[in-house]
């Protein structure tokens, strides 16, 4: 339905001249048909005018034009002679008025200065962007338009023009096009630069109008990206149109008839079809020819792929492919290589378009002598950052450098030894190594604790009697204890704080009930309280045996967290007064804040470890690049707040109304979370790369990281309440809210194409990457002694030719 | 695994016993092994060593009364010509064995050859110096004086065992036999007058005794040089002759070669300083000799002869020339039988004072008896034992052959026929047999697959097994996903058996194998191009460099066959040549490190970059799955943060956004953008009073 009237109404406007020329459809109002005409609730456009002077004059004709355009389009447009009829609001002001108003029905939908409007295309254009505003997209940014894609991935496809001034015939073509097609595609409208770059335009700025196609709807995979094709044409209306149909028919169509019989669609639409012809045998490989063919001549030659063995056909053989141009014969011709078709349509017979392919085609070439080339820049940001420090020496003379005669004695010295193993070819490593020396700084007072690392590219039997596989490592040698692997992040504030809190002893035993206290108030050992304010208490009853399960575990968390013990009768005074059963573990987050009490059941070191890292996990965390994994591992969809640097009563608000969801426990199925993007800025770029922008701040996002992969975005009208948070989720439950965003679900393959060295070998020196012929035999090609052939008296045939007439011809090297 | 071997001993001792009636059985002078090693050289020292490390039950048999005895008679001039550079400015145990050719494997760092030589070319009275050290200290089992004269093997249902007999009658019943008795029967061919020639083994090293002498040698080995060198500023004149042309070890990369140590002749030949090097075969050529008077024209008068007159010479000749004529007769040897008679300009027409046969050695092969009797290999003229590609003898399961004689798998091309290369091939050979006999699968490191850039990039720096073991033995990398195996000095030609001797399993992510290789050498050894720099050419690299092959499934015994010319390895599904180093380290970011990861990347089909923590941080909260550095480091708590001067050359060089990083400056303490992780909760600035 939609088709066949929008290609009248097309075909309206290729004959240009729909009903009668002459008569205006300028509606000329008087006060009351004004009022009349707005309370019919029809799209009119409409200018109040008083004077006229010659620049109103013309635009006035424009306007009539324009009339007769949009009529089409069920936009009414009139004027009002002020001067006759004065209508309120409108006729008010100045003597020469400037502005046109868009009304539907009595509300103003936009209004023009007249200098914008200036003459029909830029009426139209204007007037049915302002009407297309919700259904045409106008996107800037590469990731607007990302965003864009997602949305219609599997879905639509999208039409996307690039104008660069607006008004102009190629912005009426578009939004006329988008007028008539845009229920079936979403369009979109750019005039920025960065997006040219995105589809692969090299300079942006010699770009006139331009319209692509992405082909979305096809794309199952929401990683993969949208094929597009560019229309080669100008834009024009008809031009638009002849595309679009060019997109939605088969890449390939195929025929059992010769070339003059065939019929598809592209006859009507006055567009080059070339011919290609196969035969059973070699169906399949021709078929993926003619498709990459086609794929690249995609919106300007239909091509038919013709099977030479129906006896309908009757090209003789000679010929492997024929072209017929619109309104012309079939010209037969043979083809040796795919190029010269490409070559043939492109630059023989599109001599219009020529000089704008050499360009893209220079570009390509240029492309790829880059491309290797550009292999010599490093895309690895640690290896880059590095190498860009290659001429700063770093002083590490601070930091023990340990041999393999000096290792053991350092390693069984009183107090904490920590030993860093690296090898200077691993860029971690060599920037690490920085942050190391920063740490041994920061512990230059600290007593106790002494820095030094091995260079395992020297001292490899070092590293190799310490079981060193992965690089770099931190290890902590206590006298008489087993060597303890560093597992935190390779930081100087991470390991600096584990340092400091390996002090402690782990678990911290506890003789009284006034220590207990103490320790959970956080006095003892008050100066680690600003490390971690999160302590726990074991609690055991004296005759429990399972203590040493807490100590072995405690061990293991030394560093991480700070974990007390109290093994005494007030325990069970304790477990009462928290109203849990011994043993027991106490969690405090510092003075003052509830303190969480759990119940512990025997299990083995490993289990009590992960349960005590899970029960210092906060409910409600802040996000930071160093506590991510923790919350990651739990798995659960993130409603994630994003903060912005400043302090707003907003945010405190914000944070506030989820805390007060999470009380009611509505939020279990999610990890309520926030993340301050003054401290984290790459969460920045998190929330751009959900959804397609930055939008206000705060803004809550609900990411089903480990589940799906959709990202929802709570609509910023709203207003964030405990209340709204809880039914926009259940919306979300319920598939009742459309999603803003994607986790992308892609592989990270390798980052840049292959270098192959067997496709250069078989290049350059053909036959010395094969495989030997089973032939030839094996291994007689090695070690064959050169000299033999000049060797008389040596073997085989020369033997027999030697007589005392021809003597020996000896020869010197 | 050590039953199922005593039950395989017990059960070939009874067939023995059965198929032999005669033999003494109940003889108390029978000894029963598990492993007998044949020979207390190098090789079979260095077997000893693995075997006692292992605690397995062996014994080293030598017919002399110390280890090493070859070393005492070879090289006759005695100066060996193994490097023993002690000096490297390194300080790497391992990457110093790439430069000290003498030294044994051991766990102990001070038992190097350099203790007992500081010369570059060590004396020769030094080895055998060595090995006594060696074998000393290590306590390694070894019965000298046992003369094995005799060795016969017992197949039972195709599982062979074997019996050793000494000068004493005693036997020696061995489940595994490893033969490392080297080369020492001097190579002779055998022409007319062969026997009017001294050998290498007897001549004289005295250089006086050559004086004005003009002497020919046959062969253009080492040892024929070592001998001309030592009698240059003697000798009247001398003549190298031998089928080849010299091949030298500086061009051709084999140590075997002409080392540039004994090549002083190459230079009086050059300068036309009266000695020469002559091509031609030796099986056709005759030795005669000739007096000095016989066939001058008797004038009558009787001069009474001088001793020089009467001194005896030599001639070159062919057994053709000689008409029938038994050379050794010498008495009637006429003008025509000599070439000079038919070609006036025959190159080796003058008379010799002496012949000097330097063709090398061959392995003893008349010991092995019946079922134990070893094939010739098809290289080096039958002079070594045909062996598979891990070393046991082919058609004598159980027997394996070490050492020098075991270089018929690499010759004229590795070092397996050296001390710094068969050292390796032992210590493969030792972990095939606890593969086989002891199921202990070849030692491997498990690493992550995000450190195996780092890893490779450390062997092939500092390993010398696959450095002096070049083309023969290389790493195998098994790919398993997240993880793999590194396996260390497999021998390559051996992959297509790989799972059975290595007890290791190929996954379906398949393999890699790391090997050095010198290259085409199609360019002039000193001339210009001679060194590729540029990554992109690496495969055209001349000198020693690293070599990575990519296999999805283990390459079948035909494909090895059919392996391109001069490859060690068939063609694989993609390969990667680092390019070579002037310095031999493969360690730079742009030539070597990204050009490997980024063929590892296509190997593996991911993306291997490594990532400061917040790009970490980015990429897990945006990414169903973010990048495996991100996976295994950061994701596991253990991610790398950077710091911001790190992070400003990161964002310049626009690979992190712009923002990133740059964290805006609070004031409470040092490290005031490191927020608390998890574990020690959130310190937050925002009030939460409810």
């Amino acid at each position: 339905m939609c088709g066949i009237s929008a290609v009248a109404l097309l075909l309206c406007f290729i004959s240009a001249q729909c009903g009668s020329p002459d008569a205006s459809r300028l509606v000329e109002h008087t006060a009351q048909s004004f009022r009349d005409a707005v309370l019919s609730g029809k799209t009119s456009f409409i200018y109040f005018g008083k004077h006229v002077n010659p620049a109103i004059k013309a635009f006035i004709e424009q306007l009539e034009m324009s009339a007769h355009a949009l009529e089409d389009y069920g936009i009414v447009v009139g004027k009002v002679n002020c001067s006759k009829d004065s209508v309120e609001k409108y006729c008010t002001g100045e003597e020469v008025m400037k502005k046109t108003y868009l009304f539907r029905g009595a509300d103003v939908l936009r209004s023009f200065d007249i200098d914008t409007v200036f003459d029909v295309n830029a009426i139209v254009s204007h007037v049915l962007f302002s009407v297309l505003f919700t259904e045409v997209r106008y996107v800037h940014t590469p990731a607007e338009l990302l965003a864009v894609e997602r949305a219609a991935k599997g879905k639509m496809d999208i039409v996307m023009g690039h104008i660069q001034v607006l008004g102009l015939p190629e912005h009426r073509a578009l939004m006329e096009a988008a007028f008539v097609y845009g229920a079936k595609y979403q369009f979109v409208q750019t005039t920025g630069a960065p997006l040219l770059k995105h589809l692969g335009v090299a300079d942006p700025t010699s770009v006139q109008a331009r319209l692509w196609f992405l082909h979305c709807r096809g794309v199952a995979h929401r990683s993969e990206p949208c094929p597009h094709t560019l229309m080669r044409k100008p834009l024009t209306t008809i031009n638009i149109h002849t595309f679009l149909q060019l997109m939605e028919a088969p890449l390939l169509t195929e025929a059992a008839v010769d070339p003059d019989e065939v019929k598809v669609v592209y006859n009507h639409l006055n567009v080059p079809l070339l011919f290609l012809f196969t035969q059973s045998e070699t169906l399949q490989l021709d078929r993926d020819t003619a498709e990459s063919v086609a794929r690249r001549l995609r919106g300007e030659v239909g091509v038919v792929l013709i099977h030479r063995d129906s006896h309908r056909v009757k090209t003789p053989l000679k010929h492997n492919a024929a072209y017929r141009l619109p309104q012309e014969e079939v010209r037969y011709f043979s083809l040796k290589k795919v190029e010269e078709l490409i070559d043939l349509f492109r630059e023989q017979l599109f001599q219009g378009t020529e000089e704008e392919e050499e360009e893209e085609e220079e570009e390509e070439e240029e492309e790829q002598d880059d491309r290797w080339s550009s292999l010599d820049v490093l895309d690895d940001e640690v290896a880059e950052s590095v190498y860009r420090d290659r001429g700063v020496m770093l002083d590490t003379e601070a930091v023990t450098k340990l041999t393999a005669e000096t290792f053991s004695a350092a390693v069984t010295q009183n107090g904490l030894m920590v030993v860093l193993f690296y090898v200077k070819w691993d860029a971690v490593c060599v920037a690490f190594l920085q942050s190391y020396v920063e740490v041994d700084d920061a512990l230059d007072d600290v007593s106790g604790i002494e820095l030094a690392y091995v260079d395992c590219g020297e001292w490899t039997v070092v590293c190799s009697d310490q079981n060193i596989t992965s690089f770099p490592s931190v290890l902590l040698y206590r006298p008489s204890e087993v060597p303890q692997r560093y597992r935190g992040m390779l930081g100087t504030g991470s390991l600096h704080r584990f340092l400091l809190l390996s002090q402690v002893p782990s678990p911290t035993s506890l003789s009284s009930s006034a220590e207990v206290l103490s320790f959970l108030e956080g006095d003892l050992y008050n100066t680690n309280s600003a490390l971690s304010p999160v302590r726990v208490l074991g609690l055991y009853s004296p005759a429990d045996t399972d203590v040493v399960v807490f100590e072995e575990a405690a061990k293991s968390l030394r560093g991480e967290t700070l974990l007390g013990l109290f093994v005494h009768e007030e325990a069970e005074r304790w477990a009462e007064e928290h109203s849990v059963t011994l043993p027991a573990l106490l969690v405090s987050r510092g003075p003052g804040i509830l303190r969480e009490a759990h119940s512990l059941h025997s299990s083995t070191p490993q289990e009590l470890i992960s349960y005590i890292q899970s029960t210092t996990l906060d409910p409600f965390p802040e996000l930071t690049v160093e506590n991510l994994p923790w919350y990651l591992e739990l798995e659960k969809p993130l409603l994630l707040l994003f903060v912005g640097a400043e302090e707003s009563t907003e945010t405190d608000q914000s944070l506030k109304e989820i805390q007060k969801a999470q009380s009611t426990r509505q939020l279990d199925s999610s990890l309520p979370c926030w993340i301050h993007l003054g401290r984290t800025p790459a969460g920045r770029s998190v929330l751009e790369a959900y959804l397609g922008f930055v939008p206000p701040l705060p803004a809550l996002v609900l990411s089903q990281l480990a589940t799906g992969g959709e990202v929802f975005h709570f609509p910023p009208e709203r207003p964030l309440l405990a209340g709204t948070i809880v039914q926009w989720l259940k919306r979300i439950d319920d598939g009742q809210e459309q999603p803003a965003g994607v986790v992308s679900d892609a592989v990270w393959g390798p980052p840049v194409p292959f270098y192959d060295f067997l496709a250069v070998m078989d290049e350059e020196a053909p036959g010395y990457a094969a495989q030997r012929s089973p032939k030839t035999k094996p291994g007689g090609k090695r070690g064959s002694e050169r000299g033999q052939e000049r060797n008389p008296a040596g073997r085989g045939e020369t033997e027999t030719a030697f007589n005392p007439q021809t003597p020996p011809a000896h020869t010197e090297l | 695994m050590e039953l199922v071997l005593a039950f395989l001993c017990l059960l070939s001792f009874i067939s023995l016993v059965l198929s032999v009636p005669g033999h003494h059985h109940g003889d108390n002078s029978t000894h029963h092994h598990d492993y007998c090693v044949l020979g207390a050289g190098p090789a079979g020292l260095q077997m000893g060593y693995f075997l006692s490390r292992s605690q397995r039950d062996y014994i080293i048999l030598e017919r002399n009364a110390g280890p090493g005895s070859f070393f005492q008679k070879y090289p006759r001039h005695r100066k060996l010509i193994s490097i023993n550079k002690i000096y490297t400015g390194r300080q790497n145990k391992e990457f110093n064995l790439r430069h000290d050719w003498n030294s044994l494997l051991s766990d102990r760092p001070d038992l190097l050859f350099q203790r007992v030589s500081r010369d570059l070319y060590p004396e020769a009275d030094t080895y055998p110096l060595y090995l006594s050290m060696f074998e000393s200290e290590l306590g390694l089992k070894v019965k000298y004086r046992t003369d094995v004269g005799r060795i016969r093997a017992s197949d039972l249902a195709g599982n062979k065992s074997y019996i050793l007999t000494d000068q004493h009658g005693t036997d020696y019943k061995c489940r595994v036999l490893l033969v490392s008795t080297g080369l020492w029967v001097p190579e002779q061919v055998d022409f007319v007058g062969s026997d009017l020639v001294e050998g290498y083994e007897s001549v004289s090293t005295d250089p006086e005794e050559y004086k004005d002498q003009a002497v020919l040698i046959l062969g253009k080995g080492n040892s024929a040089f070592e001998t001309a060198q030592s009698i240059l500023g003697r000798a009247s004149r001398i003549h190298l002759y031998s089928p080849s042309p010299v091949r030298l070890a500086w061009q051709t990369h084999y140590v075997g070669d002409l080392r540039a140590v004994n090549n002083e002749l190459l230079d009086t030949y050059q300068l036309k300083s009266l000695d020469g090097l002559v091509e031609g075969g030796l099986e056709d050529i005759a030795i005669v000799r000739r007096r000095r008077e016989e066939g001058k024209m008797r004038t009558g008068k009787k001069r009474p002869a001088t001793s020089s007159d009467r001194k005896e010479q030599f001639y070159l000749t062919l057994s053709e020339l000689l008409d029938g004529h038994d050379g050794n007769k010498g008495a009637n040897i006429t003008a025509e039988n000599l070439p000079g008679y038919h070609d006036d300009n025959f190159s080796l027409r003058q008379p010799y004072d002496r012949v000097i046969r330097c063709l090398g050695f061959r392995f003893n092969f008349t010991i092995f008896d019946g079922l134990a009797r070893l094939p010739h290999s098809t290289c080096a003229r039958g002079r070594l034992p045909a062996v598979t590609a891990w070393y046991e003898g082919r058609g004598t399961s159980n027997l394996f052959i070490l050492g020098t004689a075991a270089h018929s798998r690499d010759y004229r091309t590795s070092a397996g026929g050296f001390i710094h290369g068969f050292r390796y091939t032992v210590r493969a050979v030792h972990k095939v047999l606890e593969q086989r006999y002891h199921n202990n699968a070849w030692p491997a490191t498990r690493l992550s697959t995000s450190q195996l850039l780092s890893w490779i990039l450390k062997r092939v720096n500092e390993a010398s097994g696959p450095y002096q073991m070049f083309g023969v033995l290389g790493d195998i990398i098994l790919l398993q996903g997240a993880h793999c195996e590194y396996l260390e000095e497999f021998p390559v030609q051996a992959l297509p058996h790989f799972s059975a001797l290595s007890g290791r399993r190929i996954s379906e992510h398949g393999l890699l194998v790391v090997v050095m290789q010198y290259g085409l050498n199609h360019t002039n050894t000193l001339g210009p191009g001679r060194a590729e720099s540029e990554w992109t050419k690496a495969w055209k690299s001349n000198f020693l460099h690293p070599v990575i092959y990519y296999y999805p499934t283990l390459p079948t015994e035909k494909d090895m066959r059919q392996r391109p010319v001069g490859w060690p390895l068939p063609r694989p599904n993609a390969v990667h040549h680092m390019v070579e180093d002037f310095l031999t380290e493969w360690d730079q970011p742009i030539s070597h490190s990204q050009p490997l990861r980024r063929f590892l990347e296509y190997c593996l089909k991911t993306d291997l970059r490594a990532f400061y923590a917040e790009s970490c941080f980015r990429l897990s909260l945006t990414n169903h799955k973010p990048p495996l550095f991100c996976r295994q480091g950061y994701l596991n708590k253990e991610g790398f943060v950077g710091n911001s001067h790190l992070w400003q050359h990161a964002r310049e060089a626009g690979l992190m956004p712009a923002h990133q990083g740059s964290v805006i400056p609070a004031d409470d303490g040092l490290f005031s953008e490191y927020l608390p992780h998890a574990g020690a909760a959130v310190t937050s600035t925002i009030d939460f009073d409810l």
